[in-house]
């Protein structure tokens, strides 16, 4: 059932928190599939376990139940270490809250990612000044996560995402705390950079005003992936103004 | 990836400074006390260590330079015969009593070395001349005990053991452990005016000058074999001795070191907390870099780098804290004496404590589940 231009399958993922009488089941047989190079969204009402099914993707959290192949590797069978180094090589992240090193320049934020795969020092800034130049921040590099603005720092976040050619890119929410023209432009970004780099680019949102920018849009509810829509047909409307 | 680390430690002024103070504060407590309590015991063979002797000859069970006992002078004559001895001087080391202007009474120790070679006497003046001993009834006292000698000064004349004494000279920081004043002079007039109780042929010590390229060591044995009965040392056996004796007997040795081992486990405990939290606080940047996929060894070295940051930086500033502090109040009275070992104990325990403080936290960053990243 492998099929080789798919950058994640899943089937059947389960997960729940808590124990005893607070046990809370999160998702309940969540599958989906998404093809090398597709722009994916992930939406749905707060709480409904979006940011629970993109970590399970992302390699970062294990499912109690169901597999997930993340190309081509059944997730499950990679120890600890090797997911690590398995995250490290192939995927990128940007998280909802960015996570950014306080003390760091937002140079040596994006560098970083790239030496803790070995690179030497002068060559992951090489990279990451690329990088910062296409996210337009390359007169910003020595300023750090404080002294940019929240816009600034979600570009940081996406150099940094990118800055070790992943093959797929997890955005928790990136638009979220931007206002709307700076969400247009950093999602006008992030879908210019995934078509250049060939990346597969998985986004959680509720922000109904950047779902024109996706190929698919999966709706997830009651721990399901209830239906897949395309942007501008009529069906998402509806449940997406119900979140708000 | 180190130097990200470290760059990374350096930003954060608030957190590097409380930290930087804690590793500094304990460097310092531990050269300044070490360094206090050497100096001070030191202070205990300070006539053995200067004296230029290279063999010390006493009665047995002289463990003590400051308090002699008697040994007739004739047995030098065996001494002077052994192979290797280039010379050897009679020496006399007693508690006597100066009587003071005012009529008030100040124990002292008189020092009298031989005349002719002044082999013993004191070896760095303030004032005027360490040969002015043989002047009649002349002696030298040292210029911080002037005080306690009713503010003596170079010319004037004291009492002591009823004897009329001409200070003809103030010595330089010669400051026993015992807190008496020392009172250099000749070996005849120590013998003869300022001690009691004395037959004329005895002194307290046998001074012997080795000839230059003998073995120390041996020779000292080679003098035993002559005179069985006595007690016979070279000098640095002699000097550990003396300061032994004042460690053990006083229990400063004890106290001082409780005092020192108190501050610091004081100092030392600031620097764990203070970098254990400074990891602790940085949980979630830590957990951000296993989420990206840093292996346990790319985080370790992380916070590695930044323990040994800290704990060199809070070093050298601890140093140099310390030889200020020194150069300062380095006195006679109260001398410091600093040596590298002493530093490089400083440097080492707090080391120590920061890697163990970052260990620590590094246990649990190493159990930390990235998925906590996720959650805003
Ligand atoms: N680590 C956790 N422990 C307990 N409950 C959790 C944990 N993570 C998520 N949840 C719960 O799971 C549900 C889904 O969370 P999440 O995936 O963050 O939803 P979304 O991103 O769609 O808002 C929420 O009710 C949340 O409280
Ligand atoms: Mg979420």
């Amino acid at each position: 059932m492998i099929a080789p231009n798919l950058a994640i399958l899943a089937r059947g993922v389960c997960k729940e928190f808590g124990s005893g009488p607070q046990r809370t089941p999160v998702l309940q047989g969540a599958g989906l599939g998404i093809a090398r190079g597709e722009v994916v969204f992930l939406v749905g009402p707060s709480g409904s376990g979006k940011t629970t099914l993109l970590s399970i993707l992302g390699c970062i959290l294990t499912p109690d139940g169901g597999s997930v192949q993340v190309l081509n590797q059944e997730v499950a069978q990679l120890r600890p270490a090797e997911l690590a180094a398995f995250r490290q090589r192939h995927l990128g992240y940007v998280f909802q809250t960015f996570n950014l090193f306080p003390t760091l320049s937002a140079l040596d934020n994006v560098a970083l990612a790239a030496t803790m795969r070995g690179v030497a020092l002068p060559t992951a800034r090489a990279q990451a000044e690329r990088l910062l130049e296409q996210v337009g921040l390359s007169r910003q590099g020595r300023l750090r996560p404080g002294q940019l603005s929240t816009g600034g720092c979600q570009r940081v976040a996406v150099a940094r995402g990118l800055v070790n050619d992943p093959a797929i890119l997890f955005a928790d929410e990136p638009t979220a705390s931007l206002d709307a023209a700076n969400g247009q432009a950093v999602m006008e970004l992030l879908t210019r950079l995934v078509k250049a780099h060939g990346v597969t680019l998985v986004v959680v949102t509720h922000d109904s005003r950047i779902l024109s920018f996706a190929n698919r849009i999966l709706h997830l509810e009651h721990g399901r992936l209830i239906r897949a829509t395309q942007p501008g047909e009529a069906a998402q409307r509806a449940t997406l103004e119900s979140v708000a | 990836m180190w130097i990200l680390a470290i760059k990374a430690m350096l930003a954060d002024r608030a957190k590097l400074a409380t930290s930087l103070f804690g590793v500094a504060f304990a460097v310092v407590l531990v050269n300044l006390q070490g360094g206090l309590l050497l100096g001070l015991i030191e202070k205990a063979s300070l006539l053995v260590d200067y004296g230029q002797a290279d063999i010390w000859v006493g009665r047995r069970y002289t463990n003590n330079v400051d308090v002699g006992s008697w040994i007739p002078e004739r047995w030098i004559q065996r001494i002077r015969k052994v192979d290797g001895v280039e010379r050897a001087e009679p020496y006399l080391v007693s508690y006597s009593e100066a009587r003071l202007a005012n009529g008030s009474f100040e124990p002292v120790i008189v020092v009298g070395s031989e005349p002719a070679s002044l082999l013993g006497n004191a070896w760095s003046m303030a004032q005027g001349d360490a040969r002015a001993v043989r002047h009649p009834d002349g002696i030298l006292v040292d210029s911080c005990d002037a005080e306690k000698l009713g503010h003596c000064r170079v010319g004037d004349t004291l009492e002591i053991n009823g004897r009329r004494a001409k200070v003809v000279g103030l010595t330089d920081g010669i400051v026993g452990f015992s807190t008496n004043p020392y009172v250099f002079t000749t070996l005849e007039r120590a013998r003869r005016q300022y001690v009691t109780g004395l037959t004329p042929e005895y002194c307290s010590f046998f001074l012997v000058k080795a000839r230059p390229g003998t073995n120390p060591r041996a020779l000292a044995a080679r003098i035993q074999r002559e005179v069985p009965h006595l007690d016979v040392y070279d000098r640095q056996t002699y000097s550990r001795m003396c300061m032994e004796y004042w460690l053990t007997r006083t229990g400063i040795g004890m106290s001082f070191g409780l005092a020192t081992f108190l501050g610091l486990l004081v100092g030392l405990a600031v620097v764990g907390q203070t970098l254990y939290a400074s990891v602790t606080e940085r949980v979630k940047e830590f957990a951000t870099l296993k989420a990206l996929g840093a292996a346990d060894q790319c985080v370790g070295q992380f916070v590695l780098a930044q323990a040994l940051g800290n704990a060199g930086l809070g070093s050298a500033l601890g140093l140099a804290i310390s030889l200020a502090i020194g150069w300062l109040v380095n006195s006679p009275r109260a001398p410091i004496n600093w040596t590298w070992w002493i530093g490089a104990l400083s440097v080492l325990l707090t080391t120590g404590v920061c890697l163990l403080a970052a260990w620590l936290p590094y246990v649990r960053i190493r159990r930390l589940d990235p998925a906590t990243v996720l959650r805003g």
